[in-house]
């Protein structure tokens, strides 16, 4: 490598190549030479792809809700099924004794 | 001879032939024969009137054997012949000159137009001459019968009801022999005679219209200057001057008049007045024309109304005046008097108030002005409306001229022919019919608030534009204008629909108000006493004006048909902004969505809302991940590397159910990258258990920058240009089988990727050992010169347009065609059942059968589309509209 190209982006040198780039050019800022602006979605950890209640998907959001995400989030139990929260609470709440999951039937205990 | 005495008069009593004595029967003829002889002498003789106390003498004693009628007939059978002998034959010589240049040149001016003048006044005066002294011996004729009368009966009918008898027969007879002896071309003569007078009248007046404009000006400044003294001192010259230009148009409106009287009292009537009339009809079209031309900037109606006033209404005043009663031609006496003496007042036209002549006159003139300017802007309408903005005053005008005029329904004819003619082709972009149609809305509305005629023209656009692809895509590109849509695309700026959406919301606020129930009675009655009818153009089934609100974003949703396919489009077309974001700046995007919200309802717009919200998320979510990576820096990370800081990484998350399917490709990113976002998730899960991110690598931008020797060069490009570019980091020739695997793309993918390098002159490519093997090397020191040739050093920002499709969501279509291929099989199972379809059966088939998830939604065009898909894939087949199944 004669030295003749280098790169600014450059994991290896990049030290020594922002101080080169401040060097040559106008003092700009060196975070702005090179930045990676890049896209990615995000899901709920789960095995389900749909809330058993509601059938929404769960990343969407449940049927009261208008933003999904942080404003919607899900809920697992402690037999490992997971629900909107809404959706869940709506049903707990329903159920004049103990409330039972609404897959398995076990006993609904919100998993810590 | 002597027959004919009692002959004639038998029909009045047959008993006086018994009464008739042979003395008497020779005192008849006595009589007759010196009274015809008297009568030649009188009326050839020019101007000697001594025979006349013998005349009157025979006309007594004719008289006094009861023969008045043959007596009259006579004299005037005489005078006939003589008329027409020296009168008549005479006059029309004159013109004999003229008869083959007006026969050969309708439309040009005669070249002799003077002499025309000049051989027309003297022949006119000649006759009048002729006229005069037959009227003066018709005069002594019917003299003589009077004192006949008046000895008779002493005095008790003083009437001169035989006197006006006698001239209207004469008056008949005189224009009774010009008429059966007209030549063709006299009326042609006639026109070029008023064309021409009329021509110098209006330069005179014109010119003093025009000065009159100016003096206010003059007068003006001298105002400002306040030359007080100076001032009286020019107003008496600018009024000696005024009265000097006003005695030559009295002339020449005199000489004109007389003309016009002479011609009158030849009978010519009619036959003058519609050669003035169309004379003065030639001049103002000529002047519409000359005032309107082709610039639609200024108003031209105001100056036609006030050159109207100025020079054919002052014309007629001055006609009038000067013809005063004797209009009226059948009055004896207008070709005796002296039109002087007897209408002294002419000589000071507009004194007198308007006449109802004149009023006819001025309305005709101003109708006329209206048709003809409203036609001359009916027919470059079409230019006018594509410069709608500044050409408002033209439209203004239009507008009066159809509100005085009422032919609307010729507007709309032709403005269709020039939609059709000009815009609805193949060659005009859906940009530019948008954008026309725009106007055309726009400018419509102006002319007519009601939307009657807009309905009609817009019509047959919107027709065109449904079989438009790209008009969804247009529409929503204007509708998002303002918030830098793609430059090419987006026509001149201003008339971008966002505006219109910011009209709109205020509109509807107070249409809100306006909707309100009206408890007030007082308002509810003066609501109705505005009402009005509907333009009898109107359609009755379109509804009444109130519900027609013209609405230009109703109107280009109503092109389209559904909201939801625009909002879909927006949808797509938001995507693909927001992801090709490199900050998270999204204020415009934010405000073009409240707008359409307001528009297209909250919820219609719900998945776009979701989509900026992500944004929103991204941002806080991102610099959270970076704050926390910053107090603890991860233990995985090498400290040599560490440098590589969490800086240069931005991420924008999406919740991907709420976006338009998303393109994924896969990509290597190069290992540093890659480390970090793997980090970057790690974080992202531990703030936001259990929740996990799922990388789209090959989406986003990259800006980074190329140093070289001499120079630096700052590219922001896509993550895959990034990646292969970075693969020559280490190592400056790679084959192109090699360098995919180590990216991670297909061959074919790769190669179309990398000619973004090979073209801004950074790789070069060279055949390698395998002919579909290349080699792609590093240009040391950039070959290329031409670029940036003389400043070296320089850093130069390059954006990446968006190249041969390389798009990070997929368009409706794509989607449209993805959801449609469900029905594939449900189509080649009706074929093959049916044999053959027709497109509607299909379309009714599927729609009653396909109920059940996924419900059959699509319309006819999409689904005819597909069908074509398919018949271009060969599948299907397609025969006099019949679909088939493909052998």
């Amino acid at each position: 490598m004669n030295n003749s190209i280098i790169y600014t982006f450059a994991i290896i040198h990049c030290c020594q190549l922002s101080s080169f780039a401040g060097l040559t050019k106008q003092g700009k800022d060196e975070s702005q030479d090179f930045t990676w602006h890049t896209v990615a979605s995000w899901t709920w950890d789960s095995q389900d792809e749909t809330c058993g209640i509601c059938r929404m998907a769960f990343d969407g959001c449940c049927p009261d809700c208008k933003l999904p995400g942080d404003d919607c989030p899900l809920i697992w139990g402690t037999c490992n099924h997971a629900f909107h929260l809404h959706c869940i609470l709506k049903w707990v709440n329903s159920q004049s004794s103990q409330a039972h999951c609404p897959m398995c039937r076990r006993e609904w205990q919100f998993k810590e | 001879m002597t027959t004919e005495g009692p002959s004639s008069s038998s029909s009045c009593n047959l008993a006086i032939l018994d009464s008739l004595t042979d003395d008497s029967i020779r005192q008849i003829h006595d009589s007759y024969t010196g009274f015809c002889a008297t009568t030649a002498t009188l009326l050839t003789g020019a101007g000697d009137l001594s025979v006349g106390p013998e005349f009157i003498a025979h006309v007594h004693s004719l008289c006094h054997h009861g023969l008045h009628s043959l007596v009259r007939d006579h004299f005037l059978k005489s005078l006939e012949e003589i008329f027409e002998q020296n009168g008549a034959s005479k006059f029309w010589r004159h013109f004999d000159a003229y008869t083959k240049f007006a026969l050969l040149s309708k439309n040009q001016p005669p070249i002799c137009e003077s002499e025309v003048q000049e051989v027309l006044c003297k022949a006119l005066e000649e006759i009048s001459l002729e006229k005069q002294y037959q009227e003066k011996c018709l005069l002594m004729l019917s003299h003589a019968l009077q004192s006949y009368k008046d000895q008779m009966s002493e005095g008790r009918h003083p009437s001169d009801a035989e006197r006006s008898h006698l001239f209207s027969r004469y008056q008949l007879l005189v224009s009774s022999v010009l008429m059966a002896s007209l030549p063709r071309h006299f009326p042609e003569i006639l026109h070029w005679y008023f064309k021409g007078r009329l021509e110098e009248l209006s330069t005179i007046m014109g010119g003093e219209f025009d000065d009159d404009e100016s003096q206010d000006k003059d007068e003006m400044d001298l105002d400002e200057k306040s030359k007080i003294s100076y001032r009286t001192g020019e107003m008496d010259i600018d009024e000696c001057s005024h009265q000097g230009r006003f005695l030559e148009n009295n002339k020449l409106v005199k000489n004109i008049g007389k003309v016009v009287r002479d011609l009158r009292s030849l009978g010519f009537t009619s036959m003058t007045e519609d050669a003035y009339s169309s004379a003065i009809f030639l001049l103002l079209k000529a002047k519409v024309h000359d005032l309107a031309g082709d610039d639609y900037r200024s108003s031209v109606l105001e100056s036609i109304k006030g050159w109207i006033q100025a020079v054919p209404l002052q014309f007629f005043r001055a006609l009038l005046a000067y013809l005063g009663d004797s209009v009226s031609y059948d009055s004896p006496s207008s070709g005796l008097k002296s039109p002087l003496a007897s209408h002294p007042s002419s000589c000071y036209p507009g004194i007198d108030t308007p006449s109802q002549g004149l009023v006819r006159w001025q309305l005709r003139l101003e109708y006329f002005a209206y048709e003809t300017l409203q036609d001359l802007r009916i027919a470059k309408l079409f230019e006018i409306i594509v410069d709608y903005p500044d050409s408002s005053p033209a439209i203004e005008d239009l507008k009066q001229c159809l509100e005085y005029t009422g032919q609307h329904s010729k507007l709309v004819e032709s403005f269709i022919s020039a939609l059709q003619y000009r815009l609805l082709t193949a060659g005009a972009s859906t940009n530019d019919i948008l954008h026309q149609y725009v106007s055309t809305i726009k400018a419509l509305r102006t002319i007519d608030p009601a939307g009657v005629f807009l309905e009609a023209v817009g019509e047959p656009i919107r027709d065109y534009l449904r079989g438009r692809k790209d008009t969804i895509k247009c529409i929503v590109t204007m509708l998002t204008d303002g918030t830098g849509g793609n430059p090419n695309v987006s026509g001149n700026a201003g008339d971008s629909l966002l505006e219109e959406l910011n009209r709109d919301e205020e509109s509807q606020e107070n249409t809100g108000v306006d909707d309100d129930f009206i408890t007030d009675d007082k308002q509810a009655w003066i609501n109705a006493a505005c009402w009005e009818p509907d333009p009898v153009e109107a359609d009755p089934s379109k509804g009444s004006r109130n519900r027609r609100k013209v609405d230009i974003l109703g109107m280009i949703v109503g092109i389209i048909g559904s909201k939801d396919q625009l909002v879909n489009e927006y949808r797509v077309m938001l995507a693909e902004k927001l992801l090709n974001k490199f900050d998270y700046d999204i204020d415009s995007e934010i405000r073009t969505l409240e707008l359409l919200k307001i528009h297209f309802g909250e919820s219609s717009m719900q998945k776009c809302e979701i989509m900026l919200n992500d944004l929103i998320d991204s941002k806080r979510t991102n610099s959270n991940i970076k704050a926390t990576i910053a107090q603890t820096p991860l233990t995985g990370a090498e400290p040599g590397e560490s440098a590589v800081s969490m800086d240069i990484l931005d991420a924008t998350i999406i919740s991907s159910n709420f976006w338009p399917p998303i393109q994924d490709e896969n990509l290597n990113v190069p290992e540093p990258v890659d480390n970090l976002l793997s980090d970057y998730a790690k974080r992202f899960n531990e703030i936001k258990t259990p929740r996990k991110l799922l990388w789209k690598k090959n989406l986003g931008t990259v800006k980074l920058e190329l140093q070289f020797e001499d120079r630096a060069v700052q590219f922001t490009v896509a993550p895959v240009h990034a990646a292969i570019i970075m693969q020559f980091q280490d190592q400056t020739s790679w084959t192109s089988k090699n360098l995919a695997a180590a990216i991670g793309l297909p061959v074919d993918v790769l190669n179309r990727r990398i000619n973004f390098w090979i073209s801004k002159g950074i790789l070069a490519e060279s055949l390698g050992a395998d002919s579909n093997d290349n080699v792609f090397t590093l240009m040391e020191g950039m070959v290329e010169t031409n670029k940036n040739g003389g400043n070296s050093g320089s850093c130069e920002e390059i954006l990446v347009g968006d190249d041969e499709g390389e798009r990070s969501v997929a368009s409706v279509e794509d989607q449209i065609r993805k959801e449609m291929t469900i029905y594939e099989k449900f189509i080649m199972g009706m074929l093959t059942n049916f044999g053959n379809m027709a497109l509607d059966r299909i379309h009714n088939t599927l729609k009653m059968f396909c109920v059940a998830d996924p419900p059959y939604d699509k319309s006819l065009q999409q689904l005819q589309s597909f069908l074509s898909g398919l018949v271009s894939e060969e599948k299907l087949e397609l025969r006099d509209g019949m679909y088939f199944m493909k052998k």
